[in-house]
């Protein structure tokens, strides 16, 4: 991680330039909360700029911290901003992917965007009753619940559904805005699946953390576990070995893996495609034997360590298990793509544009079935991936049908990655680096199954955490689901859609 | 309770085209003193097993169902705040390699038909009261399992944000450990939970004998 010298507006072509000489993956600048604004601007107009992440630490005064992907230039651009008062210049005005995040900022320490725009509910419940701890201090009002004038303009109305839905669902509330058939809009409401993961966090070592951050999502346990131990080893200053980063490599293709079979299974049984879901199934559960017989869990817990990894990969077992389990996957998909019925039911369906993805910053499946070829694994390569150039699968049409052919082409090169890694590992358990003395705060990311997850973790003087940030994928990619619904759909299209973007309710309210 | 949802088709197949489906039937009829649709399910429980692996397993856990129930188990999920692995789990029970159908449970969306409710999560205090109204909306008598860790106890401790198991707010009665708990052993809880069930129908008043 580079330091730079504080930056003003002007800042962009000098950090690139710096990055581009071998400063490495991350840079942190600082900027004046007076120039917040404009630096902000400056990098939104920046060619394949993203802001990944908004994120605040401490009271009096605030950090604010803006995570910028500058995904061609291979830079993580981290900016901090001492806010001193209740305000700071409101970010999402330029940048809208981030006004989810000023709303968790403002629940979590109480400082807002200026101009008085109403901040939503994110994860603190409305029963008054029940008082969260918060990160900093408490906000001075309580947030806003959004909800849809009764009658809107006489012509729809709010139907609440939720939190308890169907069977082996996570439980999710949406407000639905109907007129009787079309979705006229559509909210969610997730306060009451928010566990509070990163206040659990704060006074942990981060090996003691690990085990809450692997539970927060349990189908992104590999994606979110990698991209936070990557954090707490930058802020360590520990490097794991080659081989424990091999081992992290092929439990997170892994990963992908299981879930875009899961992913398809779901698309069928959304559209009530019996015969497709059994063959996805089928596949699914191979691919989750194959995890315990390769890595000794279904769900690859605890296979990450802070500096290493716990477990080595059976290889002899990968090697004999992965074919079959991802033939039954290749079998299905073929089927499927040649299945008028399932094929007319998802196009057009839960279309997400290019320019829709773009403003909202989404990532993974989502983001390259509407086209963006967005993928930390070729963008910020780290760990394993810095030799293997994964091929990254895009689709253009945005719609259902792209996000499933997305997820069979990455299907295909997860295989021929794991092959490419399990060819370089011994299988042989490493132990886990041990260094102490790093900087104390580092940021941390992985290309999990559903995209990108960051973290950013601080250390305090006896190495234990004074904050963590997680960001999985789903924070970002459940504020495209709403666009995607409310785009010339009907009710039952949800259930589609929702399958389509596969993902989880835990991953946002952690 | 309700009807069994799907393969209808099937069971009108069967019975059409076999004698002895019909006498099974009727002596069924007979011996539970029950009329019409209840047949049915029966009917359908007690047709030949087609899979020879678990063959005996299932015969037994059938039987029981039958006996208790007359048709079928019907199974609610809730979650508290899980991380959504359990959830996976739950729904690759109803996936080929399980196929928990074959042994009379079946899955429902409505608390209305529900005889048992798998809870997954650490029991959030901010969803205590939805878990409460959907016990409560199911009807007697109902039996609770805990689903994981984390309903267990074991991943949450009690604090602001959660209660921390599943039992301090249901009355939980069968307890399914495992992070997640893989099918076979959420089948394995599922058995459990069927004895616990059929003890409490056994207490009820309109069962003639208690095993009907
Ligand atoms: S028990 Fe484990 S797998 Fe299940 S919800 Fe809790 S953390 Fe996730």
């Amino acid at each position: 991680m580079t330091t730079l010298k504080p930056a003003t507006a002007g800042l962009l072509p000098a950090v690139v330039t710096r990055a581009g000489n071998a400063a490495g993956p991350v840079a942190v600048t600082e900027v004046a909360a007076a120039e917040l604004d404009v630096v902000t601007a400056e990098l939104a107009q920046h060619p394949g700029a993203r802001l990944a992440d908004l994120f605040a630490t401490g009271a009096d005064p605030v950090i604010l911290r803006v995570v910028w992907a500058l995904d061609r230039d291979q830079l993580y651009l981290v900016t901090e901003t001492e806010v001193e008062g209740p305000r700071y210049p409101a970010l999402s005005d330029i940048a809208p992917a981030a006004f989810a995040e000023e709303c968790e900022i403002y629940e979590q320490f109480g400082i807002r965007p200026a101009g008085g725009k109403p901040l939503n509910r994110v994860a603190m419940p409305p029963q008054p009753d029940i008082k969260l701890p918060t990160l900093g201090h408490a906000p001075a009002e309580p947030p806003r619940d959004v909800h849809a004038p009764h009658l809107v303009g006489g012509q729809a109305f709010e139907f609440p559904f939720g939190p308890v839905r169907q069977v082996g669902v996570e439980s999710l509330y949406y407000g639905l805005v109907t007129s009787g058939e079309e979705l006229v809009d559509l909210y969610l409401f997730t306060w009451h699946k928010h566990r509070g993961v990163e206040w659990r966090a704060q006074g942990q070592t981060p090996r003691q953390a690990l085990f809450h951050i692997e539970r927060v999502e349990g189908l992104g346990a590999i994606g979110n576990s990698c991209a936070f131990a990557a954090a707490a080893e930058a802020a360590l200053g520990l490097e794991p070995a080659p081989e424990a980063l091999l081992t992290r490599a092929i439990a997170l293709e892994l990963e992908r893996l299981y879930n875009h079979a899961a992913a398809i299974a779901a698309l069928c049984q959304a559209c009530g495609l019996a015969v497709g879901r059994a063959a996805a199934e089928i596949a699914l559960e191979q691919l989750l034997r194959l995890n315990a017989a390769v890595l000794g869990h279904r769900y690859l817990f605890g296979v990450v360590e802070i500096g290493g990894a716990r477990t080595a990969p059976d290889l002899g077992r990968l090697r004999a298990g992965l074919p079959a389990a991802y033939g039954e996957l290749r079998r299905a998909g073929d089927a499927l793509l040649s299945t008028n019925s399932l094929l007319d039911r998802l196009e057009a369906t839960g279309t997400v544009t290019l320019e829709e993805a773009r403003r909202l910053g989404l990532v993974g499946p989502v983001a390259r079935a509407s086209g963006i070829a967005a993928d930390a694994r070729a963008d910020h390569p780290s760990g394993a991936y810095a030799a293997l150039a994964p091929v990254v699968a895009t689709q253009t049409a945005g719609d259902a049908l792209a996000r499933m052919r997305v997820m069979l082409a990455e299907a295909a090169e997860s295989v021929r990655l794991i092959e490419t890694l399990a060819a370089d590992a011994t299988g042989m358990p490493v132990g886990t680096a041990a260094k102490n003395g790093g900087p104390r705060s580092g940021l941390g990311w992985s290309e999990s199954s559903r995209g990108e997850s960051l973290a950013w973790v601080e250390l305090d003087a006896a190495g234990r955490i004074s904050r963590a940030r997680l960001r999985p994928a789903a924070v970002r990619n459940w504020r495209g689901f709403d666009d995607a619904c409310r785009s010339q759909n009907v009710f039952t299209d949800i259930p589609i859609i929702e399958a389509s973007f596969w993902l989880t309710v835990a991953g946002t309210a952690r | 309770m309700s009807e069994p949802m799907g393969r209808g088709g099937a069971w009108t197949e069967e019975r059409g085209t076999s004698d002895e489906g019909r006498h099974h039937l009727e002596a069924a009829q007979a011996a539970s003193g029950k009329h019409g649709t209840s047949d049915e399910g029966r009917h359908r429980l007690e047709a030949p097993q087609r899979r020879a692996g678990d063959a005996a397993a299932a015969a037994e856990l059938r039987r029981r169902i039958a006996s208790q129930f007359g048709r079928s188990l019907h199974v609610r999920t809730l979650d508290t705040g899980s991380c959504a692995a359990c959830e996976q789990e739950i729904r690759l029970l109803a996936a080929p390699h399980y196929d928990l159908h074959r042994l009379g449970f079946f899955f429902t969306p409505a608390p209305r038909h529900a005889d048992l409710l798998l809870v997954t999560g650490p029991m959030l205090r901010a969803f205590a009261a939805a878990a409460g109204k959907t016990y409560d909306a199911m009807p007697a008598p109902k039996i609770v399992v805990a689903t994981g860790a984390c309903a267990l106890g074991g991943v949450y401790q009690p604090d602001a944000f959660c209660y921390g198991s599943a039992g301090e707010v249901l009355p939980v009665d069968v307890w399914i450990p495992g992070c997640p708990p893989s099918p076979l052993a959420l089948l394995h809880g599922l058995l459990v939970a069927v004895d616990r069930l059929a003890e409490r129908v056994a207490g009820l008043s309109f069962t003639v004998g208690g095993t009907s």
